[in-house]
């Protein structure tokens, strides 16, 4: 019994992507992904092109950046990290206006796939420093290496996108279909073909024409379209709904056979296998209380300042700036923060148009966000325990297993942050 | 969990949005089912003065008035709730600590009203019997405004500021302030203990049940000469426009649809049900409904055991009777459901509604105590920190 969340949709699911001008600064942070921290490999005062790999680590699971323009290195210094939720290292580039391209990544042509050694795939999907863009922003070349006593049957593309406002994914599908194709020939050449399952939303109407269009007819996969709940955006509630077991939170999923990729990850990785094109820029939804909504094919590292004064968004008038989702995204406190490769959207929320609605009371016991926690997790006895101090209760209360989904906070009639809570103590 | 930056932007934890219900919204459509069913009664109770001119008489009556009995109902609701609401605002006025919750208050003191029992039944002729004074006016508002107040300081603010509300509010203080009368009130066989047409001083569950036609059946607890069946339709009947008959369409539609004696908000089970079941629905996830559905199939399931083994002539009064008493069928549907003090889970819940059916039956039956309903919800309510703890399942994927 999992709690249906208003999409807020209609409008940016139908506004096609739009190629948004390059930012005059460009704001790099070095820190992305999860796992080991890069250190910049450019100075001060350095030159750079478009494309040009400017950060990286030696450490297995780690993924460089890259130089989204080409221009001039004028500081290295910290900015708010959205992904990390607070200050980190960014390396700011002036832009010279004359797209110098690093020539690094060379195309590989489709007809030339069948060929090309798996550790060359793996290689330049690391080397083009993609992650997982869904918003777990784990490096994806890690996720695709695999033990080779673990075969894989099923790669299961999750086009599901539920959280509310957040249509890029949506378009990617509508606008990129083949290109996604050619991602997912990609990922099935590394993974050794295994039955590909496009999961979608019965609602994605279009979408899923194009998706029924372009990948009907390709062998092993098929296209499901199904009514998800925003909670079944979860690899793992994704996995129970389309192939119909459960992982253990104990397991990864390649353990149980399949390896979930969404999206963007896909598109990512299309651009960087057959264009040469590293992860520089992606589509973002800015949404909310804006005048028109806007699906935006941003460069990586462009403030969320020049985004928002582009469109005449008021920052007066600016309450709150969510990134990556109202349901599981984090508010950023200046709009100075820079677009990072996990910016799904950019969500926001003004003060005229604001009512406060649910000022925090005692819980009654209704028991909702039990009833509707999408892992079947008791989120007000973990957020007793925690404001208890008993960490070790909240521990044997499955704390850990918590998905962050928001749904307990979302349908608490007390407003209790349960799951702001929750996810706090977890670190 | 939000601050403003220095900039003005609000940070804070996800999620960003929030669902529409609030805790004010749910009291409020709770508060409306309730006014539904208050409405309802005083219109099917309207037409109704009990005691009757004749029972004033014949109990020499001084301090009775005879007033409409869903008139008494109406000033019940507005003892009841403007009691709450005011001892709710004054609370909050002079205690920093007590939270102002008139919804909240509102709809405790509608549950105060419907629980409350009200009308002399029809085949009250003995002149020393019923607390006559607690079932009509001015008395039942005497009553009232005890249970009003008692439920409302002791045990919705002084248990709130406790830390949890362990027992039902309205039901501990009905059964505290009507204590002293318990005999009177609660033990059936002092209902009929001068009921002249049989004689009959014991109407116990704890016995086969019928229609009166087989010698076994004829007795309420083996001992009298009227049957169950007469005694359900005393009890219940209009006694302004008929004389009580024993048919089962009769025995039906008076519990079904119209009882004149007994909880308030028992009055027609049936609008019960129906606003019971469009709370349900309207206010979907934030209801247990599995107590309710658990309790009155226990209590179903009891009511069968309990013909089987007493062999009653028809299984059909024992059910009748079990499911739709008044305490029965309002108590299940917005009393057994209080979220306060009804347990977490889900599994939780249906052991709850299960342990209450059970004892409700096993009290009325065997403590000859009608409307046992009351007192199994408390001792349930006792047991909820316990079953909280049974109840934990396991999450996704363990």
């Amino acid at each position: 019994m999992t709690q249906k969340i208003v999409e807020h949709k209609d409008i940016a699911r139908k506004t096609p992507i739009e190629i948004f001008p390059d930012p005059k600064i460009a704001i790099v942070l070095t820190y992305q992904h999860t796992g080991a921290q890069n250190a910049p490999i450019v100075s001060v005062g350095d030159t750079v092109a478009i494309g040009q790999k400017i950060a990286d680590s030696k450490e297995r699971i780690s993924a460089p950046v890259h130089s989204p323009i080409s221009g001039k290195v004028v500081k290295i210094g910290d900015i708010y990290n959205s992904c990390y939720e607070e200050c980190s290292e960014a390396i700011y580039i002036e832009n010279d206006g004359k797209k110098t391209k690093d020539k690094t990544l060379q195309p590989i042509a489709e007809s030339e796939l069948k060929n090309t050694a798996n550790d060359v795939l793996l290689k330049r999907i690391r080397e083009a420093g993609i992650i997982g863009m869904g918003g777990a922003g784990f490096p994806t070349h890690v996720k695709l290496s695999l033990p080779p006593d673990k075969p894989i049957k099923n790669l299961l593309v999750n086009a599901s996108e539920g959280e509310p406002y957040d249509t890029a994914d949506e378009r990617l599908l509508i606008e990129k279909t083949a290109n996604l194709l050619r991602g997912v020939r990609v990922i099935c050449k590394i993974l050794g073909n295994p039955q590909v399952t496009v999961a979608t939303k019965v609602n994605k109407v279009e979408a899923i024409a194009k998706l029924n269009e372009v990948f009907g007819k390709e062998p092993n996969t098929k296209v499901v379209a199904k009514h998800l709940t925003y909670q079944q955006g979860d690899a793992s509630l994704l996995q129970k709904a389309i192939l119909g077991y459960e992982t253990p939170p104990t397991k990864r999923s390649y353990e149980m056979g399949t390896i979930v990729q969404n999206v963007a990850t896909i598109n990512a990785i299309a651009n960087a296998v057959f264009e040469g094109e590293p992860l520089i820029s992606r589509v973002t939804t800015l949404n909310g209380e804006v005048a028109e909504p806007k699906n935006l094919l941003v460069k990586i590292g462009t403030p969320v300042s020049s985004i928002l004064s582009h469109y005449q968004v008021s920052t007066t008038d600016l309450r709150q700036v969510v990134i990556g989702g109202v349901m599981m995204g984090h508010t950023i406190p200046t709009i100075e923060a820079p677009v990072t490769k996990r910016t799904s959207s950019i969500i926001v929320f003004s003060k005229s148009k604001y009512t406060p609605i649910k000022p925090t009371t005692a819980c009654i016991h209704c028991s909702s966000c039990i009833s509707s926690c999408p892992v079947s997790l008791h989120p007000i006895l973990i957020y007793n325990a925690i404001m208890k101090g008993d960490l070790e209760k909240a521990q044997k209360l499955y704390l850990k297993d918590c998905i962050a989904c928001g749904t307990c906070s979302y349908v608490c009639p007390s407003g209790i942050p349960l799951s702001g809570t929750i996810c706090a103590s977890r670190h | 969990m939000s601050k403003e930056s220095s900039n003005d932007l609000v940070v804070k934890s996800a999620p960003h949005i929030t669902g529409t219900m609030t805790k004010t919204r749910l009291m409020l459509y709770t508060f409306v089912a309730l006014l539904i069913i208050t409405v309802v009664t005083a219109v099917l109770w309207w037409p109704v003065t009990t005691p009757t001119e004749g029972q004033i008489a014949a109990f020499k009556l001084t301090n009775v008035w005879a007033l409409p009995l869903g008139l008494i109902v109406l000033i019940n609701a507005g003892i009841a709730v403007g009691i709450s609401v005011g001892i709710d605002a004054a609370l909050h006025k002079v205690t920093a600590d007590s939270e102002l919750n008139t919804m909240s208050a509102a709809v405790f003191g509608l549950i105060v009203t419907l629980s409350y029992s009200l009308g002399v039944p029809a085949m009250t002729t003995g002149s020393d019997v019923l607390p006559v004074a607690s079932l009509s006016a001015p008395g039942a508002f005497f009553y009232v405004a005890v249970i009003s107040l008692i439920g409302l300081v002791l045990f919705k603010k002084l248990a709130g500021l406790a830390g949890r509300k362990y027992v039902n509010p309205a039901a501990t203080a009905k059964l505290i302030v009507l204590l002293p009368f318990i005999a009177s009130i609660f033990l059936a066989k002092e209902h009929f203990a001068s009921y002249t047409e049989g004689g009959l001083s014991l109407p116990l569950l704890a016995g086969p049940l019928g229609w009166g036609t087989a010698p076994n059946f004829l007795a309420i607890g083996n001992n009298g000469l009227a049957s169950f069946a007469t005694y359900l339709a005393g009890s219940y009947a209009n006694p302004a426009v008929t004389t009580p008959v024993a048919t089962p369409d009769n025995i039906s539609s008076l519990l079904i649809l119209t009882k004149f004696h007994g909880w308030t908000g028992g009055a027609s089970s049936l609008a019960v049900i129906i606003v019971g079941i469009g709370l349900f629905v309207v206010a979907r996830k934030y209801i247990k409904w599995r107590i309710t559905l658990a309790y009155f199939l226990s209590i179903a399931v009891m009511s069968m055991i309990m013909s089987t083994v007493y062999a009653d002539q028809d299984l059909l009064l024992r059910l009748l009777f079990e499911v739709f008493i008044g305490s029965s069928i309002f108590l299940g549907f917005f009393m057994a459901t209080d979220p306060a003090t009804t347990p977490f889970t889900g599994i939780g819940q249906i052991i709850f509604g299960v342990g209450l059916g059970v004892l409700t039956v096993v009290i009325q039956t065997y403590m000859n105590f009608f409307g046992g309903s009351l007192l199994a919800l408390i001792i349930m309510n006792l047991t909820v920190p316990l079953i909280d703890r049974v109840g934990i399942h396991k999450p996704f994927g363990r």
